[in-house]
């Protein structure tokens, strides 16, 4: 379909059950990645159902009709290479790297993932190492106070839904709620399979086919996993202060809205964050290099319907005062001192090295290509490349945009400290 | 239960043009420079290149009671370098794009830059700089000693990190008794952000010294690029040409303790977690390679022996695991995991069985994913630059040479399943001087065998 720097071939389409297959093939490649990305995550959760999307994740490693969670594991390590899975807000990620002689194995490994046979068994096994999940990050501070800030920011927006779920939702969760959710999130047009690395085009495509065209385990849907309507979050404008026993550290987590995944000034909205609060920027200088925190960064973070920046500090607790109050004295500037064109410059440069520095490998390589090109709309395909080249040629006047348009000027956080 | 891969293959097309052939790297080449800087240069072809630089000074060999020293150091290189200020040296990595990474750990420093083609010279000339001339301004001190005391601090807060640092200390902790006679180096106790005491101690002038031992001599530069082994070498030498040779580093020991038992109380932590040591073979052991592969079958994917049993088997953690860990000359094996406190015991119970039904060896099976997955591991780290580039590091100082294209796997390959349980069933049983330590609200015991004992 196109090509690509490298010598790569690029190629996206449909199949014919309205599942989508993006394949790279890299003549520089000595591996092969591939993964199915799936456009619904903890968002799309249910009322009183959440921890739904990321239960199912674990659940897709326990086996189909075919295959037990023992057999589908042993098929995984056989293949050698790395393999995992996440949920984010948006998003649920399988994903495989290995070696090309076994790409059919690979494949057909991937493709018996997606058909799990949710035994009741395995689910009440699977429900005891979320728990363990869940107590897992309840443990970390630094878990705790952000929960607090988007609790603050999001609100009851679906954005602010928990992943991992609540002991008592993850509890609730029987076999029909999460079939229902599998066969609602999982329809053939919220998926997409990206393979790239050392393959042969023809190859994957007969393949999938197949393997994928006609036969996709559920009916097309019309209940989509994506959100329902556009919506921006109300945030409440709140410090939430938090105390937590013989805590050595202060630690402070804030928001403010952002712009969404498809607005043109997202690679704008990036370098600002990273100016702001990345290596060599505003807050580095003003906490880091005096000393008077030993982390203060600023990022931001892109949804289909909206966006936030986000960040936060750690210090010692009698200097949390003094480095709450610079640090967001130091974002709010931003407004009254714009960044130079030599920030822009540096930042931008910094974002596009380290995007186009990661990509280097196929494994690498396919989380740009399946998280960038999971969205519908567009026939455009992104690669690393064009995220690399759009970051390089951020502007001063589009940085200002986007201070225009998104004001720093209401922080919404939570502040944690030691308490007695 | 057996399993055989998949039998069923996709046909292959009518025109068989495609199938790609894998490319294979040329031989990388090791030179000396005179200060004693041993360089390997890999040619590559692609637009980026990856340049890592070890020095073998590590927060092991902090002085005795200068603890932190290597950690602190490693900051002050990069506030001003080469007649530049901290903002400048900082601006003039952002301008030429490039990707910093790096670190100090209980060995050795490693400092680590990849960017494009074109800027290798100017990249190459910078990490001279920060090295070589830093400017090392003395009122960046405080700042840094008390940057350094912030992040220890912060390592009590979660319960994985002050495991680990209450690890160190009981487990690794000490100074080796053979070091008498010689300035004292603190050893494997403590993190890289030091102790209290010794950052208290750390000055201007002791850094100074750190500095002035930190040479050419014993240190590794490896440069993966799209250029000629000799081209890469002359480039080296424009930047590192007239790199002192520095002291003649030092090696330094762990002090393993043996059988310790420690808990830590942990309130603020819902689940207990625990760590289980024992030593086992080097890297220059004979038995290191079947060790390795016994490991990956103990804990190197979903269907090894320690995630079936505790995770897939029996739900009890979101993780336990197993690791090997090379301290100086020696080797040891680590088992991990947290559960909640009601079901914390079983797992570690589970964890003692799973570690002694190891020793009656592996199936078939389990030998044949083990040695795959090393395989495959191995094509993984030949592929990315920076993985080129560490992988050298690795060879140079575990072997001191490179090793041939191929060598590796075909060791690797020629591991037999007979080798590896023959030196399973020679294992002495690793309890009796294993060393636990927990953390957590209440804590565990090693097994009903110690306890009747």
């Amino acid at each position: 379909m196109s090509g690509a720097a490298g010598g790569r071939q690029l190629r996206l389409g449909h199949l014919p059950g309205g599942l989508r297959l993006l394949t790279e093939s890299d003549p520089q490649a000595a591996t092969v990645a591939a993964g199915f990305f799936i456009a619904s995550g903890a968002r799309h959760d249910q009322t009183g159902g959440q921890g739904a999307a990321h239960f199912l994740e674990h659940l897709l490693f326990k086996g189909s009709e075919a295959l037990s969670a023992a057999e589908l594991n042993e098929r995984l390590d056989w293949l050698g290479g790395v393999h995992n899975a996440f949920t984010s807000q948006e998003q649920t990620v399988y994903h495989i790297a290995g070696l090309p002689e076994d790409l059919p194995q690979l494949l057909d490994t991937l493709r018996e993932l997606l058909r799990p046979a949710l035994r009741e068994p395995d689910i009440e096994a699977e429900r005891g190492v979320i728990l363990e999940e869940i107590a897992m990050y309840a443990s970390q501070p630094g878990v705790r106070v952000l929960e607090a800030m988007q609790a603050e920011f999001w609100g009851t927006h679906p954005l602010g839904q928990s992943i991992l779920g609540t002991p008592a939702s993850v509890g609730a969760l029987d076999r029909a709620a999460l079939d229902t959710q599998l066969q609602r999130a999982y329809a053939p047009h919220n998926v997409l399979l990206v393979v790239t690395g050392a393959l042969d085009e023809a190859e994957v495509w007969s393949w999938a086919e197949r393997e994928l065209g006609q036969q996709w385990p559920w009916p097309a849907s019309t209940a989509s996993g994506g959100p329902a309507a556009e919506s921006a979050p109300s945030p409440s404008g709140q410090i939430r202060q938090l105390v937590w026993p013989g805590l050595e550290r202060a630690q402070g987590a804030f928001a403010w809205p952002g712009l969404s995944a498809h607005h043109p000034l997202r690679p704008a909205a990036a370098v600002l964050a990273e100016l702001a609060g990345g290596e060599n920027s505003r807050l580095y200088w003003t906490l880091l290099d005096s000393g008077l925190a030993d982390s203060a960064d600023l990022g931001h973070l892109d949804f289909q319907d909206c966006g936030s920046f986000e960040g936060g500090f750690s210090c010692d607790p009698d200097r949390a005062d003094e480095v709450t109050r610079l640090f967001l004295q130091t974002v709010a500037d931003l407004h009254r001192t714009p960044p130079t064109p030599a920030e822009v410059a540096s930042a931008a440069r910094r974002l596009a090295a380290e995007t186009g520095l990661r990509a280097d490998t196929p494994a690498e390589r396919l989380f740009v290509l399946g998280l960038e090109n999971l969205p519908q709309g567009s026939e455009r395909i992104v690669t690393p490349e064009d995220l690399t080249a759009e970051f390089a040629a951020v502007t001063p006047a589009q940085v200002q945009a986007v201070l225009s348009l998104c004001s720093f000027q209401r922080p919404t956080g939570a502040l944690l400290l030691p308490g007695s | 239960m057996t399993f055989t891969p998949p039998s069923a293959r996709p046909a292959a097309p009518a025109q068989t043009s495609a199938r790609p052939v894998v490319p294979t790297l040329p031989a990388a080449e090791l030179f000396t420079l005179p200060g004693g800087l041993t360089l390997a240069a890999q040619p590559r072809a692609g637009a980026a290149f990856a340049v890592s630089l070890r020095l073998p000074w590590g927060s092991a060999h902090d002085p005795l009671g200068l603890e932190g020293t290597a950690g602190v150091l490693e900051e002050w290189l990069f506030k001003g370098a080469g007649g530049r200020g901290a903002r400048s040296l900082a601006n003039a990595f952002d301008a030429l794009g490039l990707r910093r990474g790096g670190g100090v750990g209980a060995e050795a420093t490693r400092l680590s830059l990849s960017g494009l083609n074109a800027d290798l010279p100017a990249a190459l000339h910078l990490l001279a700089d920060v090295v070589c001339r830093p400017e090392l301004p003395e009122a960046e001190v405080p700042v840094l000693t008390d940057l350094a005391r912030q992040d220890l601090e912060g390592l009590q807060d979660t319960p994985e990190e002050r495991l680990a640092l209450h690890t160190r200390t009981e487990v690794f902790g000490g100074p080796r008794s053979a070091a008498v006679g010689h300035a004292a180096l603190a050893g494997y106790g403590h993190p890289v952000s030091g102790t209290h005491a010794g950052l208290s101690a750390i000055n201007a002038a002791t850094l100074r010294a750190a500095h002035a031992r930190w040479g050419a001599q014993g240190s590794l530069l490896a440069v993966v690029a799209d250029l000629s082994a000799g081209e890469i070498l002359e480039q080296v030498e424009a930047a590192f040409g007239d790199w002192q040779p520095g002291a003649v580093p030092k090696a330094t020991e762990p002090h393993f303790h043996a059988g310790v038992r420690s808990h830590l109380y942990h309130p603020g932590s819902e689940q207990t977690h625990l760590s289980l040591s024992w030593p086992s073979v080097g890297a220059d052991h004979p038995d290191y390679l079947p060790s390795q592969l016994a490991l990956t079958a103990f804990s190197g994917g979903s269907a090894s022996r320690l995630f079936h049993a505790v995770r897939e088997e029996r739900g009890l953690a979101y993780a336990a695991q197993a690791s090997s860990l090379l301290l100086g000359s020696q080797g040891f094996w680590q088992l991990g995991a947290a559960s909640t406190p009601a079901r914390a015991q079983e797992t570690l119970d589970v964890l003692l069985a799973e570690t002694e039904r190891l020793r009656a060896g592996l199936s078939a099976h389990e030998f044949e994913r083990a040695q795959r997955g090393l395989l495959t591991g191995l094509a993984f780290s030949e592929e990315g630059l920076r993985a080129r580039a560490s992988a050298m590091l690795r060879d140079l100082v575990l072997l001191g040479r490179l090793r041939e294209p191929g060598e590796l796997h075909a060791q690797l390959r020629a591991i037999t399943h007979e080798e590896v349980n023959a030196y399973l069933a020679a294992l002495p049983d690793p309890l009796p001087d294993a060393a636990l330590v927990t953390l957590g609200r209440a804590p565990l015991h090693l097994s009903t065998r110690e306890l009747s004992a």
